[in-house]
């Protein structure tokens, strides 16, 4: 079998070499086509993310209606009304609850789950599927199933077992305002622990099975196993199950919005609730657009923060 | 091959022209074909139509449909928006303000069908005197009682008044049966039934007092939000009731497991389907002192004519409206929605469990906040309902219920 006589090349020389070659004559025409394949994604880009968060900020500034694009210029004050309703900023705080919740709690419960459902035993394809299964319906289905089940009357599905069973009970899942939010994050937990555990299977599947002979050969626990092989090599899944679950955890709207409504109050109200609430319902797109330009740049934010950490961490084991 | 590959894309480019231009026209192309967005579903919708087009064959009404609340009003407001709005089309409580102050639909207030529609039903689509929106129909929401249950404590029908009805409920816990349960993820009908009790014997209105700033909130619905707190302060119902939504409120009466809720005639074919032995009637919400029985509700949405329609499309509209409010075409809308029509010249035919709150209807004997507000209707009914959930849990007072309206009216 014919082997590669080509010296090996690391990311770096390559970037380097193509810096080189572009200051050549002949480079510009070869850099030209070359971004010439990225004029779609650009122009996408602008046409359905730069072009409407400009028209956003544009309306931001206005009393918009959405009837009449003759408005008035209001300046700042549609984000001074956001900055002082009580109802946002409680929206502003659930929401950061659940993304940051969801985050952690579905990532501490994926990968352990991804290791076992990795391993031989009888009935795993089923018990892939059943993991797996929550992530199929919409989450505004699961929500309005859940409402069904965590109904905080004695007649709910999880209060009838739980009279049945210990005699307790029945607790307002979705009528107190800490178990609310409490049942808002389980469902979302549940809805996408299983589809991250099926990512992290896909990332295990590629670490060579070597590794553990050597580190078995070496004495090492499972745990050490575990710790000094399997989370390092994980790293670039754990890079973007985070990112995937941040980013949907701080858009949520569908699954509050059937299994609650933003209730009890404003428990487990969403800014992407308010921002449609505002907007479609009460016709202030002037002041949904400030809170979707606001809500945009915290996003962002928070998505580079976080990238810059995963990356930290993957330069740190890989 | 380049001249060909011209050709296509030359073609290509005009079929999507064509195509936006065919979708960018609100009208219809024909001139004998009128535009409508429907709120009502097109299994009802069109036997209306239908009927329609039998008695003005030479009109033909071209329906689209949007289901309510939110989807109707995003899709007629982006319609409005970019100048594609249908000829005809539903003017409702969470639209009307926009689109009567934004001149977007015709004044109707001379035309003569309107003269078969009642003060109450023009008042909601109206605005200094002039009407725009033509509601054939109106709703009502009370308490629905389980007869055999209220029985079994020796009564018939649920008390006229607030205090008896509450000594009622203890005597149905007493015997080991939930009472009464209200959803309260909307404003709570009861609420609604009192203030609008009030607001009916009152000129100025309730309402106009506080929004022209000679009264507030605070002052006006302190007393009733009081009452209506004693449910939860007192024991009668549990506070887990903010948890619940019609629907589910509505299973737990079909299946016998509460003698009282509040509902509207929307629940009876469920209820009926669920329990076909169940005995059950509406009754008005009961009076607080110094008041009468009353019941929530309001004008079904109105048809309203598009301003920006060419002359003959209004004149198409308005044989479409004269049709709609005319005997034929009120029966079939009855037969078809259910509805309890209004106008002067037919006499509908409701459920006979619904027949205590028929008559209210009639006489316009009925109130919501959120349509008799006179602006950021939307605002303070979402604003009103967070609040009153918080109450029932006990984080806030009935004063700072009413308080927290003020606030929210002053800055919006």
């Amino acid at each position: 079998m014919a082997t590669s006589t080509l010296p090996p090349v690391t990311v770096r020389e390559g970037l380097a070499q193509g810096r080189r070659r572009r200051r050549t004559g002949g480079g510009w025409k070869q850099l030209a086509v070359s971004q010439a394949f990225l004029l779609p994604a650009v122009l996408v880009l602008v046409f359905l993310f730069v072009v409407p968060l400009a028209q956003s900020f544009y309306w931001s500034l206005t009393d918009f209606t959405g009837y009449s694009t003759d408005v008035t210029f209001t300046g700042l004050s549609n984000y001074r009304t956001i900055l002082t309703d009580p109802s946002m900023l409680a929206a502003l705080g659930f929401t950061l609850l659940f993304g940051v919740g969801t985050t952690v709690i579905v990532t501490v419960i994926a990968i352990p789950l991804a290791v076992q459902l990795n391993k031989r035993f009888f009935g795993r394809n089923f018990v892939r599927s059943l993991w797996f299964f929550p992530a199929i319906p919409s989450m505004a289905i699961l929500g309005l199933v859940w409402r069904y089940i965590l109904s905080p009357i004695e007649s709910g599905v999880v209060n009838s077992v739980l009279d049945d069973l210990f005699g307790i009970g029945p607790f307002g899942w979705l009528s107190d305002d800490s178990l609310a939010r409490f049942s808002v994050i389980l469902v979302g937990i549940w809805s996408a622990a299983g589809w991250h555990a099926v990512l992290y299977m896909a990332y295990l599947q590629s670490i060579p099975s070597e590794y553990y002979e050597v580190a078995r050969i070496d004495g090492a626990s499972p745990r050490q196993q575990f710790f000094a092989i399997t989370l390092p090599l994980l790293t670039p899944a754990l890079v973007i199950s985070t990112f995937l679950l941040m980013t949907a955890g701080l858009k949520v709207f569908d699954l509050p919005y059937t299994l609650t409504n933003g209730g009890p109050g404003f428990a487990t109200y969403t800014i992407t609730q308010s921002i449609v609430v505002s907007g479609v319902s009460q016709g202030r797109y002037g002041l949904a657009s400030a809170l979707a330009v606001l809500f945009t740049l915290a996003v962002a934010l928070l998505a580079f923060g976080q990238l810059w950490l995963t990356k930290t961490i993957e330069r740190r084991f890989v | 091959m380049k001249r060909s590959r011209l050709m296509a894309a030359a073609l290509g480019a005009a079929l999507a022209v064509s195509a936006a231009a065919g979708c960018g026209s609100g009208a219809g192309n024909d001139a004998s074909t009128l535009t409508f967005l429907s709120w009502t579903g097109e299994e009802q919708m069109q036997p209306i139509l239908d009927a329609f087009h039998e008695a003005n064959p030479d009109i033909t009404v071209e329906a689209s449909y949007a289901p309510p609340v939110a989807e109707y009003i995003q899709t007629l407001q982006t319609r409005v928006l970019s100048g594609t709005a249908p000829d005809v089309f539903m003017i409702a409580a969470e639209n009307k303000t926009s689109l009567i102050e934004g001149g977007h639909v015709v004044d109707l207030t001379n035309e003569p069908f309107m003269d078969k529609i009642p003060d109450f039903n023009k008042e909601t689509y109206g605005r200094d005197g002039r009407v725009y929106g033509m509601s054939v129909s109106s709703w009502a929401a009370g308490y629905l009682y389980n007869k055999d249950l209220l029985a079994q404590v020796g009564y018939d029908s649920v008390p006229e008044s607030w205090d008896e009805f509450l000594v009622m409920c203890e005597e149905l816990q007493a015997a080991g049966v939930t009472p009464f349960l209200e959803s309260v993820d909307q404003m709570p009908t009861t609420v609604s039934a009192w203030i609008g009790a009030k607001s009916y014997e009152m000129e100025p209105t309730l309402d106009e007092l506080i929004f022209s700033g000679e009264s507030t909130f605070e002052e006006q619905w302190t007393p009733a939000l009081e009452e209506y707190n004693r449910l939860f302060t007192e024991g009668i119902v549990a506070k887990d009731v903010v948890g619940l939504d019609g629907d589910m409120v509505r299973d737990e009466f079909a299946n016998g497991r509460v003698a009282v809720i509040n509902a509207g005639p929307w629940v009876i074919n469920a209820i009926r389907e669920a329990s076909p032995d169940l005995e059950f009637e509406f009754a008005p919400v009961p009076a607080l002192p110094d008041g009468t029985p009353f019941q929530a509700g309001a004008a079904t949405p109105g048809y309203a004519i598009n301003s920006q329609a060419s002359e003959e499309k209004q004149a198409m509209a308005k044989k479409f409206l004269d049709f709609l409010a005319s005997p034929e075409g009120v029966a079939v809308f009855e037969e078809q929605t259910n509805d309890v029509t209004v106008t002067s010249d037919f006499e509908p035919t409701p459920d006979p469990a619904f027949e205590p709150l028929a008559a209210a209807i009639r006489e316009g004997r009925l109130y919501l906040p959120m349509i008799s507000w006179q602006r950021s209707e939307d605002v303070l009914n979402v604003e009103a309902v967070a609040q009153i959930q918080r109450m029932i849990q006990g984080q806030v007072d009935p004063a700072g219920v009413a308080t927290a309206l003020d606030t929210k009216l002053a800055s919006s």
